[in-house]
């Protein structure tokens, strides 16, 4: 199941399809298995020559036809150096990249039509320095880095992202041409990195106050920063930073969050038969359009939709878990 | 898979685009001496236009000032060069890509095809010149181009010590594969006929001889042959090399007019390509000399070898004046083996033709009449050939005297320097004895070449200097065939014994701008010089096909499939082995210290007991566990847990080895199947 996922997200960022390209990832599957952290070795790494390397193969044998039709010694000797580089340069190459451990460090969640953004962190595991390493989801650029000290070094990549769901991104490219540039060393390197990818936010007007068909009474408190002033509680990762109690904080207490009364009593219902008449996707585009507003105007709100509801809230925690359900809807909708 | 975009598409850094510019400079430097001067004028231009653009004071040439430049470059060219079939042209077309690539030196792609094309021209270089200094200066080439090529992978490895030191680590890792191809790899020969450099003037021994040629040779320390010998070497006073025969003397010059650059009369060659067998004139045993000369470039076809020569050298053809010659004209260093027959060995042939006779008596109409009386006056008291050459030859040693700097001659050469002055230098020897000979009616011919030469002890080598240039005579004898006769011999004998610099002590090397023959010391480092050269050409520049079965034979006893193999393959495990070994030794992260690898033996040997420490685990929790679950371990765990705290903290030498001690002793599997609590029956495996 998931390595169909994984074919799919590939094949959407690459053109080149077919069968070809299928067996060859099935087999790369097979040698290269998903994992967080992967050591780069001689079962894992590629070296061919580059164009550039092609053309020194080339200028090698036409000094050779130079050296012989001038029975030059010197020529040919010179030709013979070349090769010795020829042949020593995959070696220099290879143990650029053999031994270098990439780990996942962290990815986060994205839109869709942006861009998701994975870090890795870069580390060495021996005393080879990894110079000039290109990571990359193709065809993007990707980053560019040097590992030579023995600090781990952490680079973010970009993937961008079409569709909404959980997107497992296509094997990374880590490549170096390092140190002539006419071989390169690559591998395709599978970090198990998995995209939630949140609708497209795409506006359906201004918020549907009262016009949720719920059961709430339909009160006109709107203002989620009321004046009533409940309290403090301890504060806890997800609420709003606006209601951060930093008086009390600066005064060299614990981190607290003020509670306003009229927040809780919000009745604002995102729901899903709301939009009526539209599409899925689309539906689901201006669901996430309308939390993202309700978060910007602070105001406590629920979500509805088919199979699922989350109870009015607000802050980050709530956010995210509105955005997961838009995001991880079922593609065929649900049946009832 | 699709490639890493971009790679080749950006913009050349301030760094790489120097390192290139630098790679070009130590590139075209030593060709500046022959490439004209607009082309270099062209080059600095390009530079400068290509950096005012870095630096966005310029903007990048358009199509039209590409144009421009291409043609102008074209033009340049075909006005320079009239010929393009030839080396110099070849070069300048090299610099002329390399001028006009400067000015859109813009993408990766660019740079590296730049240098690419600095590899070629390094190469050409030695063309033009394979000595020890110029292949020094090779070397310095590929070094500085390897660095730009691998300063163009930007960032740390621009910088000029990191690419330099990358560069000279990768070429030395070349070198052994060098090494080996170089000895094994065929020789095949030219595949096609190549351009030749065609610029040097030639030097030496020229294809005439006027008064006054000589003695400008003699002002030359060159060095002009070498010639190592197999077997016997010919003493001192049979040491003369011939190169050419001057047949034709218009009255004051001699010269053979068969030969005009490096094209020969057909109808004088012997045909020598199946050997002497065919020939019959040379015996096949017999006294013989067997030798290999190197000689310098001399732009000439001629070469030089003693009387009656035979060689199996490609491209060398005997003459029917016993000369050898290439077939082009010798352009860089040449090796060739000689067998030569001293000419008492070899029978007289039939006589000579009435057309060789005519040839060898040739005199112009009028002039020296003096000369010509002599010989007359000879003739009718009734002397035959031989007598007239002894009465000649003692003339000489009574009044002669041999000099470098002889008085100026007028239009009658012979008969001033005969009558008048009756001083010189060997050619006008050799002028006045041909040409009173051939008054008496004696055949007789003017051989130019070498006599003498330098014996090197060391290196077992005779060195002919350019200063050792001669000029003799031979006559023909019906009963003995041609006889060579050297004038200079009767006047200075020591000439021909001890060479140049004994004959005229005081006025050898006399114009030289350091007389530095003169200081014992500096003459020994020359020929210490002259040694290493030497060494030079017999190992590397003169390495053919012939040389290479020769090492291999005696290399490998005899020349199989599989003994090619072991020799290549050996070196290739070799190789192999040792990459293998830095790739693992570099793979290994730093050492641990001494106490945590004793630790470490002693979580591997728990581990094989049944019990492995979690990763994290903190040495003391790691030996509760080890007291909880494996009770019977459980006291010597803890001794080694606190003696390793105790050397890892405390750096105490004691400690680290009471630590050693506990470990060696520590064997859980053989303690616990003494109590007979083996944690798991297939794991007792004796120790």
């Amino acid at each position: 199941m998931l390595e169909k996922i994984s074919f799919k997200a590939v094949s959407d960022n690459s053109e080149a399809g077919g069968l070809l390209q299928q067996r060859w990832l099935r087999w790369l599957n097979r040698r290269l298995p998903p994992a967080s952290t992967v050591t780069l070795n001689h079962r894992k790494l590629f070296v061919l020559p580059t164009a550039a390397g092609m053309g020194f193969l080339l200028l090698i044998v036409l000094l050779w036809l130079l050296g012989t039709n001038y029975e030059n010694n010197l020529v040919l000797a010179l030709v013979f150096m070349l090769v010795g580089v020829f042949v020593i340069l995959p070696v220099h190459t290879f143990a650029n990249l053999s031994g270098l451990k990439l780990r996942l460090q962290e990815v986060e969640p994205a839109f869709a039509g942006d861009f998701g953004r994975a870090k890795i962190v870069l580390e060495k595991t021996g005393k080879r320095s990894h110079e000039r390493v290109r990571l990359c989801w193709p065809p993007e650029e990707g980053a560019l880095v040097d590992i030579i000290d023995s600090e781990p070094t952490e680079v973010t990549l970009e993937l961008p992202l079409i569709r909404r769901g959980k997107v497992r991104a296509p094997r990374i490219r880590v490549e170096s041409r390092f140190p002539a540039g006419l071989f390169k060393c690559w591998s395709w390197v599978d970090l198990d990195v998995e995209f939630l990818v949140y609708p497209q936010p795409r506006s359906a007007g201004p918020l549907p106050w009262g016009a949720s068909v719920g059961e709430g009474d339909q009160e006109k408190t709107h203002s989620a920063g009321g004046d009533d002033f409940a309290g403090l509680k301890s504060y806890q990762a997800g609420d709003s930073l606006r209601h951060v109690a930093w008086k009390q904080f600066a005064g060299g207490r614990d981190l607290y969050s003020k509670e306003y009364a009229s927040g809780s009593d919000a009745r604002l219902w995102l729901d899903w038969d709301l939009l009526a008449g539209r599409e899925l996707e689309t539906r689901l585009s201006n669901l996430c359009a309308w939390v993202l507003e309700a978060e910007r105007a602070q105001v406590a709100y629920g979500l509805r939709i088919p199979g699922q509801a989350l109870a009015p809230a607000i802050g980050a925690a709530h956010r995210q878990k509105a955005l997961t359900l838009l995001a991880l809807f079922p593609v065929q909708g649900v049946s009832s | 898979m699709s490639e890493v975009s971009g790679q080749f598409r950006t913009l050349l850094p301030r760094e790489s685009l120097l390192w290139v510019f630098a790679a070009q400079f130590v590139v075209l430097l030593p060709h500046f001496a022959h490439l004209p001067s607009w082309l270099i004028f062209a080059w600095f231009l390009a530079v400068l236009w290509r950096i005012e653009v870095f630096r966005g004071r310029r903007a990048v040439p358009g199509r039209a000032i590409k144009l421009l430049a291409v043609s102008l470059a074209v033009a340049g060219l075909a006005l320079t060069y009239r010929r393009w079939f030839a080396l110099e042209p070849m070069v300048a077309l090299l610099a002329v890509s390399f001028t006009l690539k400067n000015i859109e030196l813009l993408s990766r792609r660019d740079a590296v095809l730049s240098l690419m094309l600095a590899y070629f021209l390094a190469a050409t270089l030695f063309v033009f010149e394979q000595t020890i200094p110029y292949a020094l200066y090779g070397v310095l080439c590929l070094v500085v181009i390897t660095a730009a090529l691998v300063a163009q992978q930007g960032s740390g490895s621009a910088r000029i010590g990191r690419a330099l030191g990358l560069s000279v680590k990768i070429l030395a890792q070349a070198v052994p594969v060098m090494l080996i191809l170089f000895v094994v790899m065929p020789r095949l020969g030219p595949l096609w006929a190549v351009p030749n450099n065609t610029s040097a003037a030639s030097t030496g021994i020229s294809d005439s001889m006027s008064p006054g040629d000589f003695s400008r040779l003699s002002k030359s320390d060159k060095p002009a042959l070498r010639i190592s010998f197999d077997g016997s070497v010919p003493p001192p006073e049979q040491r003369y090399w011939r190169g050419l025969v001057y047949t034709h003397f218009d009255g004051r010059r001699w010269s053979e007019p068969g030969v005009t650059g490096n094209r020969w009369f057909g109808r004088r060659f012997r045909n020598t390509q199946s050997g002497q067998e065919n020939d019959g004139r040379l015996p096949a045993v017999g006294p013989r000399y067997r030798y290999q000369v190197i000689q310098e470039a001399s732009h000439n076809p001629w070469l030089f070898a003693l009387a009656i020569s035979d060689s199996d050298t490609r491209g060398v053809r005997s003459t029917g004046d016993d000369t050898l010659v290439y077939h082009m004209p010798v352009g860089s260093r040449l090796a060739y083996d000689v067998r030569s027959w001293p000419r008492e060995s070899v029978t007289a042939g039939p006589g000579l033709s009435p057309a060789e006779e005519r040839r060898h008596l040739q005199l112009p109409e009028e002039g020296n009449p003096q000369a010509r009386a002599w010989a007359e006056a000879r003739r009718r008291e009734g002397m035959d050939s031989q007598a007239i050459s002894q009465s000649l030859l003692a003339l000489y040693n009574r009044s002669f005297t041999y000099t470098l700097k002889p008085p100026a001659l007028g239009a009658d050469t012979v008969d001033e320097f005969m009558f008048d002055t009756q001083q010189g230098f060997c050619e006008h020897f050799a002028n006045s004895y041909v040409f009173t000979m051939r008054a008496a009616g004696v055949p007789a011919r003017v051989v130019a070449g070498y006599q003498g030469g330098e014996w090197v002890e060391q290196e077992e080598y005779l060195l002919v200097r350019q200063y050792d240039a001669h000029a003799w005579a031979e006559i023909w004898l019906p009963e003995r065939g041609w006889v060579r006769v050297d004038p200079t011999a009767a006047v200075a004998p020591e000439r021909i014994r001890d060479g140049l610099q004994s004959a005229v002590t005081e006025e050898f090397m006399q114009d030289a701008l350091l007389p530095l023959h003169k200081f014992n010391i500096l003459n020994r480092l020359r020929l210490q010089w002259d040694m290493i050269n030497y060494r030079w050409y017999q190992t590397v520049v003169s390495f053919d096909a012939d040389r290479q079965q020769g090492l291999l034979k005696r290399w490998l006893g005899e020349i199989s499939p599989l003994r090619m193999a072991m020799l290549l393959g050996v070196p290739v495990a070799v190789g192999l082995l040792g990459l293998l070994v830095w790739l693992n030794l570099s793979a290994r992260g730093p050492a641990l210290p001494p106490a945590s690898r004793a630790y470490l033996r002693f979580c591997q040997r728990m581990a094989r007991a049944g019990l492995p420490r979690r990763s994290g685990e903190a040495p003391g929790d790691f030996a509760r566990r080890i007291e909880r679950e494996l009770p019977a371990l459980g006291p010597m765990a803890a001794r080694i847990t606190v003696a390793y705290e105790r050397a890892a903290y405390t750096d105490s030498k004691g400690a680290l080895k009471q630590l050693r001690r506990l470990v060696r002793g520590f064997w859980p599997l053989r303690q616990l199947a003494k109590l007979g609590a083996a944690p798991a029956p297939h794991q007792s495996v004796g120790q």
